[in-house]
């Protein structure tokens, strides 16, 4: 009889709900650009149908964990937990195959989800560990809250670092050379509930700053399209944003897919977005040339099958742009 | 012509009145397509769209425009007025299709 787990609901990206305000920004970030796959335990220990639940209860014992996938060939059947185990002691049927009494009715979340939605499922059915399945339906992790708080601790510690290097100074308050601004913002694929946020935060710096407003205008313009670019093109990459010795830098770098012809890609009305992309509003083949419009100086490198970097410069002196 | 004003021209149902809801409107933009209106270098811009989604927000705020009016009734994703709310930009939705309201707006914004 072929067997496989019943009622397996697949986490529906679709379901995820904004964040709520006021969380900080730097771990909404990080749970957004880190995968499934970057947090998940891939090195399982698992055990055909015939198993006995003794057989896994030894497995837990010497290993140390809590949650045992059935699986053959690849192919995903179902989940014991520790409880189940537990229940088959009490009830004098430890030296029974696991596939009575292992749980079928699963919820499994996708390798390559955000972070995001697995902390939204942990919520949502309480439940101590999901299994994780690629796109051929094949089992390939677990996730439990424990990987996710080791994952988290390393990349915020990895974020600190990078802040600490990062020198805030208000302008005019140290020498011509130093810099006073600088941000750098992670972009996620497709991530449209957030795409535009890092260029609304620019501007509203430049706001508190005190730039003037056709300045402000024109980097915000700037750092909005490579935004989107890196949002809609890319495979996710980062938006930085620097002001210093009067100029104002807003580079976008991504590890890929890269451009094949740069100097098409730089045209007006030159575009390689989809359908679903257009109906969000973009991908006219305008958002290059338009940095270009706004820029002072204006540099890509991009090379197919490796990474691109866009740099726009707008020229600021005592707050006002050069080039007008 | 103030944005509320446009908006009560078009009888549009105002969701949201942001900080510049009583400045005029000296310019109005009408387009679905966001890389358009990036190009649009105006002041006290006014947007009318049918493309309902944050990023039509996020895009008004990026070229200073003063106010957002939905046009055709698109119904809004349940976000847009947090979005408009945190950016403090007028939002405001109407049933009359794109064109009738660029026409009743030209109207109502040329001098007599």
């Amino acid at each position: 009889m072929s067997e496989s787990p019943q009622n397996v609901v697949r986490a529906d990206k679709g379901a995820d709900d904004p964040p709520a305000k006021g969380e900080p920004l730097v771990l909404l970030e990080l749970i957004q650009r880190l995968k499934v796959r970057d947090v998940m335990t891939s090195t399982l220990w698992t055990v055909p149908r015939s198993a006995t639940m003794h057989e896994i209860q030894e497995i837990m014992r010497l290993k140390k964990i809590s949650g045992v996938p059935v699986e053959e060939n690849g192919r995903f059947f179902g989940l014991v937990s520790i409880e189940q185990i537990i229940r088959a002691l009490g009830g004098g049927y430890i030296n029974e195959p696991c596939s009575k009494h292992m749980t079928t009715k699963l919820v499994v979340l996708e390798d390559d989800m955000p972070l995001s939605f697995a902390l939204r499922y942990f919520d949502r059915y309480h439940y101590g560990r999901f299994p994780v399945l690629d796109h051929d339906q094949r089992l390939v992790g677990i996730i439990c809250q424990r990987d996710i708080n080791r994952a988290l601790l390393v990349e915020l510690t990895n974020e600190l670092d990078r802040l600490e290097r990062v020198t805030f100074r208000t302008p005019g308050e140290d020498s011509a050379y130093s810099v006073y601004v600088l941000r750098e913002f992670p972009i996620c694929k497709y991530d449209f509930e957030n795409a535009g946020k890092a260029a609304t935060q620019i501007k509203q710096l430049l706001q508190e700053k005190k730039f003037a407003p056709r300045v402000i205008r024109r980097i915000a313009v700037a750092a909005y399209e490579l935004e989107i670019n890196l949002c809609v093109h890319s495979d996710g990459g980062v938006l930085s944003c620097q002001i210093a010795n009067g100029r104002a830098e807003i580079i976008a770098r991504d590890a890929g897919p890269g451009i094949e012809d740069v100097a098409w890609a730089c045209r007006d009305g030159t575009s390689t977005a989809n359908e679903w992309i257009r109906s969000l509003g973009f991908g006219a083949g305008m958002g290059l040339a338009n940095v270009k419009r706004v820029s002072d100086e204006f540099e890509i490198a991009s090379k197919k099958g490796s990474g691109t970097t866009v740099k726009s410069v707008i020229y600021v002196e005592d707050g006002k742009s050069a080039a007008g | 012509m103030t944005v509320l004003g446009v908006a009560d021209v078009l009888q549009a149902d105002v969701l949201v009145k942001g900080d510049a809801c009583q400045k005029n409107v000296r310019h109005v933009v009408a387009s679905d397509l966001m890389s358009d209106v990036l190009m649009v270098d105006e002041e006290d811009m006014l947007l009318l769209t049918s493309l309902a989604s944050d990023q039509v927000l996020r895009t008004a705020q990026i070229v200073g425009a003063i106010g957002v009016i939905i046009v055709n009734g698109k119904p809004l994703p349940s976000s847009m007025v947090n979005v408009a709310n945190d950016l403090r930009m007028t939002l405001a939705i109407c049933k009359t299709p794109k064109f009738e309201a660029c026409v009743a707006v030209h109207e109502a914004l040329s001098p007599r």
